[in-house]
Formats: C-alpha cells, structure tokens, sequence
C-alpha cells in the first residue's frame, strides 16, 4: 500500500572486480542488484516494501569513474560518475553542453551528488532528461559480462519504460560518444510543473550544426523525452529540416511534425494533449535558439 | 494602566528560539531519546474507501517474534469529537475513508512491526463510496454515518441524521430573493476546489507511555496539548491528572496538528504494553495519505448590486466535503456560514453552509479554517459583477468593503478594522493603475485584487491562563499552555511579560515544552489567536507580578505604587529618586525596619483571559447578537504573467497589507506575511489527487508540489495597518492565517486581467491555463 | 542481517559504528550516534531535511548508505558552529529571521554552507538552483535568499 519507513532488509556487498560481479550474478540470480548511486534505487524499494536480498556495489571497479575527452575519438564517461561531476565538467560544458545542462536539471544538487549516469540510464525512465542529450550526442554503451564486452546504442538499449537489453549477467560500464559535430551547438530545454526540480513534463534536446551537403546548410539533431516508452530521435523532422530553406515557418512545421510522433499517455502530472503541444512549442523554440546560434 | 517602560512593544526583537534552531539543538518530538525501552508501532490501513469490516485476523502477525501487541478496533466504543463525537480511534465496523486505520502493531523494531502489519488480515466488504459533497448531500447518497443521531454534538452544531449532513448552517437575513431580482447586476457561479494537505516538514509523531500506574504520558507534536489530552481522556475514560502531553517545539502546523490525528492510535498501542513506550511515526507517504485535509468546497454564488454598484443580496450555498469524520469540518462549516459573505456589506443573504461526509480523509482545520475556501468563489464573483456594473474592481471593493459599525452577516456589528486602509497600501505597493508591460514577448501580464477577513473560530468560551515567576535573578519564566509552531509566540509572550515587568527582553525565558501537568491551560493554538488570548493572559500575569512587586517595595519605602514604577530590572521611586534593583526581592522578599520582620516572598504572576460576550445564532436566521470575537482583515494585490507558449504562471509581486489591530513584533508579522503569500500561492496549484477507489494517487513530493524556492516572486510587498481593538494585548489581534486566504483568488483575477480566461476550480496548472488559452483562440 | 563495523570522521570526530546493510547514513547520525539536528523529512531524496555534508559535498543523507561511507568525512550542523561562534551564514539567518519552524533550518543551512563553499559570491539564480531541494513551508523563503546573500558579502559561510 503505502511506502515503507526506512529501507527493508539486504545485505550490501562491495564489488572488489569484475570477475566477483559475474561470479554473484550467476550465484544470486534475481536475489542479487547491483547498487549504483541509489537515489532511484532506495526510493523504488521503500514504495514496494521489498527489494533484492544482495545489493552490489559496483560504483568503484575499473573505468566506472572515468571522464576522458579526446577530440578525435570523443568521450568516455563511467557509469558511476555522478551527474554533478557531468554537469561541472569544463570539457563536457564546451564540447557536449546538452548533456551538462540535462544534468544539471536533474532532481536537485543533493541528489546530483549520489546520481549517476549509468544509474539514470539503466533505470530507463521514459521521462529521464539524460536521455534526450545522450541521444543527440549519439550515444552508446558499452557492456560487460563474463563473455566479455559489447556495444549497444542508446536506442537498441532502451526497450520500454523501465526495461533495458541488460542481460542477467552484465553490468554497464562505459557510456560513450563520438566527438560531435565541428561547430556544433545545443541545448536541453526541460518543462516541468515546478520552475526547477521537477520531472520533465516534455524535455527537448537539440543539437545543431553546419553542414554545407544539406539546403538547409544545418543539420538537426532533435531528441524528447516523456512522450513515447522511450525517449526518442525524430529522422523525419530532421531530414525535413536538412532538406529545407530554414524559416520560422519550416521550423513550426516541423516542430508540428515532432508533436504527430510523439505518443504521451494522460496522467496525472500532465494531460496527453498539453504533452503534444509542448512538444511542438519546446521543439519550435529550441530549434530556433540553436539557428540564432549558428547563424 | 500599565506604565511600560521597556519600549519592547512595536520592537522587532529577534526570536527566543531562533539559536535552538539555528544550532540544530531545537527539540522536536522525533528528537527525544527513550532507550532500548523504545517500541515501535505501525498503522493497518484499509485499503477500500468505503467497507464494513467482516473480520481482523491478528494471528499470524501476534505469533511473529518481536510483536508484542496488535490492537484493532474491535469492541471499542472510544470515540473522538471535538464538536461532534463521531470518530473512531480505530475503525470498528467500518473503514470510511481509504487508508483509515484499522488495526495497530507494537513490536520491538520498525523492521518487525512493518512486517507484522502485513500479517493482519482483514475481511472486508466493499461498500458503494461516494466523494463528491453535492452528491453525498443528496437524499439518495449511500449512507457514511447510519448513526449521527446518537452522536454527541455541541448545542451550535445541527447535523442532520439520516443524511451525510453533519453540519448546516443557516442565514436568513432579509430577502435576498426579492432583491436579487430587482438588481441592476447579477453575477452567479459555481466553484469547487479539492481537498489539499497542510505539508508541515515535520510528519505527525507520538510516544506514549502507559505505566501500570495507570498515569499514561503522551509526547506529541501538537498544536494544542490540552484540547489533545481532553479529547483522549474523555474518548477512553481516563481522568485529566492521569494523562500527561508533552509537546516539544511543533516543526510546522498550519491546523494539521491542532485537534487529535493518530495520537489516541498510540496511547491504545501503548495501553497494550504496559510499562513501555510506544513510538508511532507517519512516513511522509502517510502524512499525506492519513492525516487531515483541508476540505473540499463546491460552492454556488448568486451577489446582486443595484445601479450604483451598492451591493444588495446574495445567495449562497456551500457544500464542504467534510470527508469521513467531520470533528472539526462543522465548525468549519458554521464559520463558513457566519461569514459567508466575505467582507462585505450586504443587506439581504440567503446562506446554507454544509458539511457533508465523503469517503475521503478526514476533513479539518487548516490555515484559514474556511475563509480560503469560500473567497476563492467570492473574490471572483465580486470581480465579475464589478465587470458588470462597470467599476474598477479596486473601486468596487472600496464602495462596498465592510467597516467598523457596520451590521454584518450574522447581525453583529463589525469589531475596528480598516479595510480602507489595507485596500490603499496594497493599490500603491502594487501599482494598480499602472498597466505593465509583459517582461518578454511570448508573455501576458496582468494584476488581481482580492480582500479577507476572518474571525477566530471557536466555541464562546475558549480560555487561556498564565504563570510568569521570577528567578532569585530577577529574570523570569514565562508559562504558558500556547504552542509555538514557528509564528514567534514564543517570542511575542516573552516581549509581553518583559516589557510589563521592565526587565530586558533576553531576561525573559518561556518555559518550554509545554506539559500538560506543569504548564497553565490554553484551549488551543488555532484560529490566530494566541497573540490576543494568551497575551492577554500573560499581560494579566506580568501586572499581577508587577503588582506584587511595587506593593512590597512601596511598603518598604512607605510610598505610594502610583509613585513608583520598573526600568531594566529596577523598581524606582519618581518621588525620591530611590532604586531597588529586582533580583534583591523577587525571592527573598524585603525585611523591615531594623529587621522586624520581613514582607513579600517569590513573586508569581498569574492571570488568566477568556471571552465574555460571544452569544448563540439563531438556528433558523444565523442571526445573534455578538457572534464572533472580533474580525481582522487584509488585501492582497498579485501582479503575474503567463507565458503564452507553455501556459505557466509566474507571480512578479505580491502586495500583501493587514489591519493587525497592534503589531507587537513588526517583523514577525511580516514573516507572517511573506510565509502566507507563498503558502497561499502555493495553494493555487496544490491538490490531493485520488483514483476512482479512492486512493490518494500523489502521496509523494514529486506530485505533490509545494512552492520551491525557484517558484517565489523575489519580494512580497508587506505591510500592516494598525487600528487596535478593545480587548486585545494593546489592541493587537492576529494575523497568522489571513495571510493566505486570498491568495488564490488574488491569482485567479489576475489571470483574467492577463489573458481573459476565469478558472473557477482548483487546482491551477500551466497545463490547464494552456489548453483554455489554446480553445479560447480556436474559439 | 550481518552488522557491519566502520568508522566516520563526523564534525572531526571518528567515530567506529556498527550497522546494518540497510542502515542510511541519516539512521546512523540520528539512532546511533545521537546526533538530531539531521531531519526526517520524507526519506525520498525530496525535501532536503536531511542535508549532511560528505567530504563537504551535501547529500540527503536519507538515501545514502552508512556502509559505503568508512573513512569519509561527514559534517552535520551540529558541526558548523564551533563553541557557541555562529558561522557568518548562521548569523545571517538569524539576524534576518530566517527560521520559522526551524525544521527546514540545518538542511538549509548545511546545502547553503556548501554552496558558499563552492561559490562565494553566488547570484539569486545560484542560490536558488543550490536549494531548490530545501523545501520549507513556513518562511516564503525570501529571507533565506537575503541570507545567504548577506552571508557571502561578510566573505565566507565559515
């Protein structure tokens, strides 16, 4: 009924390698979860009243902390680096700024401290505002199990709300991305029911820049969250825009455009028909804040 | 006459408890260490709206280790009622409102008592709820309460068994028919607004302690000890000396924690284990889904004015959902009823005010106990027939606001306020007749008025009393039965008693927490009243001290007491210039000559305040001759905009002015006044959302929002106006809830002034305001 | 449940602790250690109450685990005035009138410790951006705001 006082019972256990992951993955099976920064995690076992018998703590194996840049092959970031240390990053505030300006509209500073990347994504809300900015930036993942490592992208990795392709055995590790486009600009525009704070109602990615093959001479890279299982890219409003002269009119068509495809449910932080024209506006003045930009 | 001499009153002094809880060492109750003694409990709730109870089976969580008692509702025939006697400690036969408690579980951890109260097993059977007031009030309605003529009731109350009807209040003044139909201007709506929740930081939690003695202590975050400790005396039959409350420092109230919530559930629990105490602590969840709510109203509004704007009648009926036990939610409703109208002169009223049983959480007071209810509508339709006839709505309000004298609602006349006054400063502060343009181009802008006023609601008779004893230092403890919930009236006593004694403010200590078995009585921290009632009280009990004080040093000098008087902890003679400093008599009393003999003793002060001239309401009119105490009033200007593309409202200003009668702390009115604004507009946007089973849907800060530090217009224009009254402390009277009556509507004005859209029911959202603004363009 | 033993640098004190797996680090500072200032306010990462610094960083100490933290450095407010000495943040709270309630108050004073720590000279946007997760109902919050502006003005929060 009613979330419980306190957490319920588990035994904490922290991973000291890889090696001791799988061997309790396969070990414990459904009675084992690995433990990241837990600001989702704890909340979800106080509301069920239960949880797993074995929390793994996996926030210090190797490359679980890493941040490193380099312009030719972009960024890598560990699951377990905290969305502060994203969000406060002079390297990732240049290069990748969506992903600095997602992070830091996440929940509030305390819980930005304890949250981390690979906890967001893994945890695969619908309405994450990581999501949206690790899209534009063409983000993947990389996984490790005992059969060794492999990659996904953010799209073959989010299967549903709250699913991923995470198989029993693995943990993620590494979420990586390509070095972004030269000239790029981009922003993360968030609307939530509180000015800050809140869940995204509709969060709205947007990455554009120079490209001289298109009409448009712009490409853009438009990702949303809230409004479909998973956030999601829009190729058609894209490839429209890339094929178009660009004018306040094309970008309210495409932003139309963006609304037609999005699919939000009614519930009760927001009404399904205000989910589609926020859409349409966050998209429409995203898109134009980035073309002033780049202009 | 009292001589002051301080000058601590008109001073904003800082407050007595701002160090504890600066520092972090400010007790509250969670706070208290009870030792490996300690036993912790946890509440079995029904999980149906509306559901007999066939059967609790207490086995399997009994034989769990560590349980050490399971308590239900079964053959207890205690009940609770402030002004109706009609709920149960634990539900009995059945559950009326979902996550009613139905059953308790003691054991020796939070862990074991968690999962004990999964164990108890309870048949229910589903019975037809029902939520909405207007249809509850229908004679067809299932029945919430088969019983409510056997209920106890107090001769003001008048349910109506048979019915969900608990409460109804009549007014019929005039002939508001008649009139209305010969008015030059009608206007006429219905507006409704959900229950919402008092959100205090800190969640409700008791310890009780039941020793084999019989004496029971109870600690608890209470708004008023004393009202507690009598209602679970009297509901379980145990005598006022046997039931000790003790209430720490109160992290919030706002009317949550006035009356009894679940602290009669843990002196049960803890009459089951004798001798141990018994911990009971709401999780932010159940603070949500299991304590009191203000109520929901829907209420209808017919007001007429004639060609001048003059207001002339008004038909009004409100339907309070009052939820499933209306203890409280009567004398709501009555309130509601006995100031109807707003403040407002209006000859001729039709009234019923209603409080109806829902199968929702219990309905009871919060800040305002009413008044923010029924100005949401009023406020509004005051607006819309100014609209009518044509007149500014600032204007409207100052042709047709109520003034000292004048013969309101309820046949009284009106106690001294200056609602003229509070209209001006809030005009100015708020630039009325300055139209202002949006701060972007994707964004409308405009400013809403709204007036109050409130009275404190209580029963005729409602006492406070005091104690102030001196120390051999000549600095004092200040005693008293009134809780400090963060308003400063802990502060305000102490600047009371210093100033009438002429000792330093810092000098004056309040003797906290308060103890039923030690401190004097205070009927309850509620209706705004502490500053006038318990003031006075104090003010009685500081001159009774004074008193003492100048009768013995006069007969010491051979003086007379008009000749002498007391400055920073000196009685001084204007005659002979004689000092004599406190701290050598306050104790010890003064010899006489040449030591033959001595007068005086320890000086302690008492004095004690009630209300002597509060009259009944005739059932039928609701006319009589002093209803209330007396009323204080306010304006409120915002100033907002709305940006057109996402729908969301932003609040620029707030001008916010009350006529406080006297304000003995400036600064801790103004803290008043600025905490209101933001509660108030807080409460624009705030709304318990249930499912169709009944179930609260939003028990959790994600979606339940409360104004975050991001949401707040940078600065409240505060201000307060002073015309005194005469019983109160220097004239003062309170100001703690009207602070945020008015608010809404306030918004709600301001909205149409922005963009030409008129929300009549709460909550608003950018998601609603957008979707009106996107048909109203389509239209 | 097995008990885990560790040890905490709390207010500079070490401190050796035996807990459980499912003890947070708001339990341990308030059931073991006897340290109260730290508030239970909803146990969801929501209301800030529970503020703590961590090696001076603030975290909702309700959702963080005592287990993980052996050898770090914790800071409650009971740890920021030293022998009665208010910090300049703590004094500006308190000449403003800052507090109502006061059960907000250490949360609020120990993310705005914090935020002055990291950023002396913080705007109004900056102020509200650190706190946004310090919900209080009593005070508006317009004060507090005043405050930590004040405080940063004397120089430093300590």
């Amino acid at each position: 009924m009613l979330a419980r006082p306190g957490l319920p019972e588990f035994e904490y256990i922290k991973a000291q390698s890889p090696q001791e992951v799988f061997e309790l993955m396969k070990e414990k099976g459904n009675d084992l979860k690995l433990l990241m920064g837990g600001t989702d995690l704890f909340v979800q076992m106080r509301d069920r009243n239960g949880g797993p018998a074995f929390l793994l703590d996996v926030k210090g194996l190797p490359g679980m902390q890493e941040i490193s840049f380099d312009k030719k092959k972009g960024l890598r970031l560990g699951a377990a680096v905290s969305l502060n240390n994203i969000s406060k990053h002079p390297d990732l505030q240049k290069h990748y700024p969506d992903l600095c300006q997602a992070a830091d509209t996440v929940g509030n500073y305390q819980l930005r401290n304890r949250a981390t990347l690979g906890g967001n994504i893994c945890n695969a809300s619908p309405s994450a505002d990581m999501s949206p900015a690790a899209l534009v930036y063409k983000g993947s993942v990389i996984l490790e199990s005992h059969r060794g490592e492999r990659e996904l992208t953010l799209e073959q990795f989010w299967t549903g709300p709250g699913k991923t392709a995470l198989t029993e055995d693995e943990y993620l590790k590494t979420i990586q991305f390509p070095s972004p486009p030269a000239g790029a600009a981009g922003k993360y525009r968030k609307l939530g029911r509180s000015k800050m704070g809140d869940l995204a109602i509709v969060g709205v990615a947007v990455l554009g820049y120079p490209d001289s093959e298109v009409p448009a001479g712009l490409r853009f890279r438009i990702a949303i969250n809230s409004t479909a299982p998973t956030a999601y890219r829009v190729p058609p409003v894209e490839e429209f825009l890339a094929q178009n002269n660009l004018t306040d009119d094309i970008f309210y068509q495409a932003a139309e455009d963006a609304m037609d495809i999005s699919a939000p449910i009614e519930d009760q932080r927001a009404s399904a028909s205000y989910q589609k024209k926020m859409v349409r506006n966050l998209v429409n003045k995203t898109l134009k804040e980035i073309w002033e930009t780049l202009k | 006459m009292t001589i002051t001499e301080s000058g601590l009153i008109g001073k904003s002094v800082k407050r007595t408890d701002g160090l504890d809880k600066i520092t972090g060492c400010a007790v509250f109750v969670d706070d208290i260490q009870f030792g490996p003694n300690l036993l912790h409990s946890r509440l079995v709730r029904s999980p149906y709206p509306h559901a007999l109870i066939k059967n609790i089976d207490t086995k399997k969580a009994e034989a769990l280790p560590g349980v050490r008692a399971v308590v239900t509702g079964k053959d207890m025939e205690a009940r609770l009622g402030l002004y109706l006697i009609d709920r149960p400690i634990f539900a009995s036969d059945r559950a009326r409102y979902y996550g009613e408690p139905v059953a308790g579980v003691v054991a020796t951890s939070e862990q074991i008592a968690v999962e004990a109260a999964a164990l108890v097993e309870v048949d229910y059977e589903a019975l037809p709820a029902i939520y909405d007031p207007v249809e509850a009030a229908q004679e067809d309605a299932p029945l919430l309460h088969p019983d409510l003529g056997d209920y106890p009731v107090a001769n003001f109350i008048f349910p109506q068994p048979g019915t969900n009807i608990s409460e109804h209040f009549k007014i019929r003044k005039g002939d508001a028919e008649a009139s209305l139909a010969s008015c030059a201007a009608v206007a006429e709506g219905r507006f409704r607004l959900p229950p919402i929740e008092h959100v205090p930081l800190e969640t409700h939690t008791s310890i009780a302690l039941s020793e084999k003695t019989g004496q029971i202590t109870l600690w608890a975050t209470s708004q008023s000890p004393f009202a507690m400790r009598d209602m679970i005396a009297q509901s379980l039959g145990i005598s006022h000396n046997n039931l000790r409350v003790i209430a720490p420092l109160v992290g919030g109230g706002f009317g949550g924690k006035a009356g009894v919530t679940m602290e009669a559930c843990a002196v049960v629990m803890a009459q089951a284990v004798e001798g141990r105490p018994v911990k009971l602590r709401f999780t932010r969840e159940e603070e949500f889904v299991g304590t009191s709510v203000r109520q929901s109203l829907v209420s209808d509004i017919k007001v007429g004015c004639d060609a001048d704007g003059i207001l002339q009648a008004m038909e009004l009926t409100y339907y309070f959902g009052g939820g499933a036990y209306n203890d409280y939610g009567v004398n709501i409703a009555r309130a509601a009823g006995y100031s109807c109208t707003g403040p407002y002169d209006v000859p001729n009223v039709k009234a019923d005010s209603l409080c109806v049983y829902t199968n929702y959480p219990v309905g009871s007071a919060m800040r305002g106990f009413g008044m923010p209810e029924i100005h949401w509508g009023l406020e509004q339709i005051m607006d819309r027939l100014a609209e009518e006839i044509g007149m500014d709505p600032v204007e409207f309000r100052r042709l047709n606001c109520v003034r000292t004298g004048d013969e309101i609602v309820s046949g009284m006349n009106m106690t001294p306020i200056d609602l003229e006054a509070c209209l001006d400063k809030v005009t100015k502060a708020i630039h009325w007749d300055k139209k202002e343009a949006p701060t972007a181009p994707n964004k409308k802008r405009g400013k809403g008025i709204a007036i109050m006023w409130k009275a404190p609601a209580m029963p005729p008779n409602p006492g406070s009393a005091a104690v102030v004893r001196f120390n051999e230092d000549a600095t004092i403890n200040v005693e008293v039965g009134g809780q400090e919930l963060g308003q400063g009236t802990f502060t305000v006593v102490a600047q009371i008693a210093a100033d009438v004694l002429g000792i330093p403010y810092e000098n004056a200590t309040v003797s906290y927490p308060i103890d039923t078995k030690y401190s004097p009585y205070e009927w309850q921290t509620v209706a705004s009243r502490l500053t006038w009632s318990m003031g006075n009280a104090v003010k009685a009990a500081a001159e009774d001290a004074r008193f003492q004080i100048l009768e013995t040093v006069a007969a010491h000098w051979d003086e007379e007491i008009e000749d002498l008087t007391i400055k920073d902890g000196l009685v001084i003679s204007f005659k002979s210039e004689r000092e004599m400093p406190l701290n050598k008599m306050v104790i010890y009393g003064l010899p006489n000559e040449n030591y033959e003999g001595w007068k005086g003793g320890p000086v302690v002060g008492r004095g004690h305040f009630m209300p002597t001239y509060v009259t009944n309401l005739d059932p039928e009119t609701g006319q009589g001759t002093r209803a209330v105490v007396h009323y204080t009033v306010g304006a409120q200007a915002v100033d907002l905009e709305v940006d057109l593309e996402t729908g969301q409202l932003e609040v620029l200003n707030i001008a916010s002015v009350y006529d406080v009668g006297r304000a003995i702390n400036p600064d801790l009115i103004m803290t008043q006044i600025e905490g209101g604004a933001v509660h108030g507009m807080s409460s624009a946007f705030e709304a318990l959302k249930f499912n169709e089973a009944g179930e609260v849907i939003n028990p959790s800060f994600v979606d339940y929002r409360i104004a975050t530090i991001a949401d707040i217009p940078r600065k409240i224009h505060g201000d307060f106006v002073e015309t005194p009254i005469d019983d109160g402390p220097w004239g003062a009277r309170g100001v703690g809830e009207h602070v945020m009556v008015q608010t809404a509507p306030a918004i709600a004005n301001a909205l149409y002034d922005a963009v030409g859209i008129r929300f009549s029911d709460l909550p608003l959202s950018a998601d609603k305001i957008y979707l009106a603004l996107d048909e109203k363009e389509s239209q | 449940m097995a008990n885990h033993k560790l040890s905490l640098i709390v207010n500079g004190h070490t401190e050796e602790l035996l807990v459980s797996s499912n003890t947070t680090l708001l339990h341990a500072l308030r059931d073991h250690l006897g340290l109260m200032g730290t508030k239970n306010g909803c146990e969801a990462g929501e209301c800030g109450a529970c503020t703590v610094l961590l090696d001076g960083e603030p975290v909702n100490s309700c959702l963080v685990l005592a287990v993980e933290l052996d050898g770090r450095e914790i800071t409650t407010i009971e740890g920021l005035s030293n022998n009665g000495q208010l910090t300049p943040l703590q004094q500006a709270f308190a000449d403003l009138n800052a507090v109502q309630c006061g059960y907000c108050t250490p949360g609020m004073l120990m993310a705005s410790t914090a935020l002055l720590n990291r950023n002396p000279r913080p705007t109004e946007v900056d102020i509200q951006k650190a706190l946004v997760g310090n919900l209080c109902r009593c005070t508006g919050y317009q004060r507090i705001i005043d405050a930590v502006i004040k405080a940063s003005e004397q120089g430093s929060a300590q």
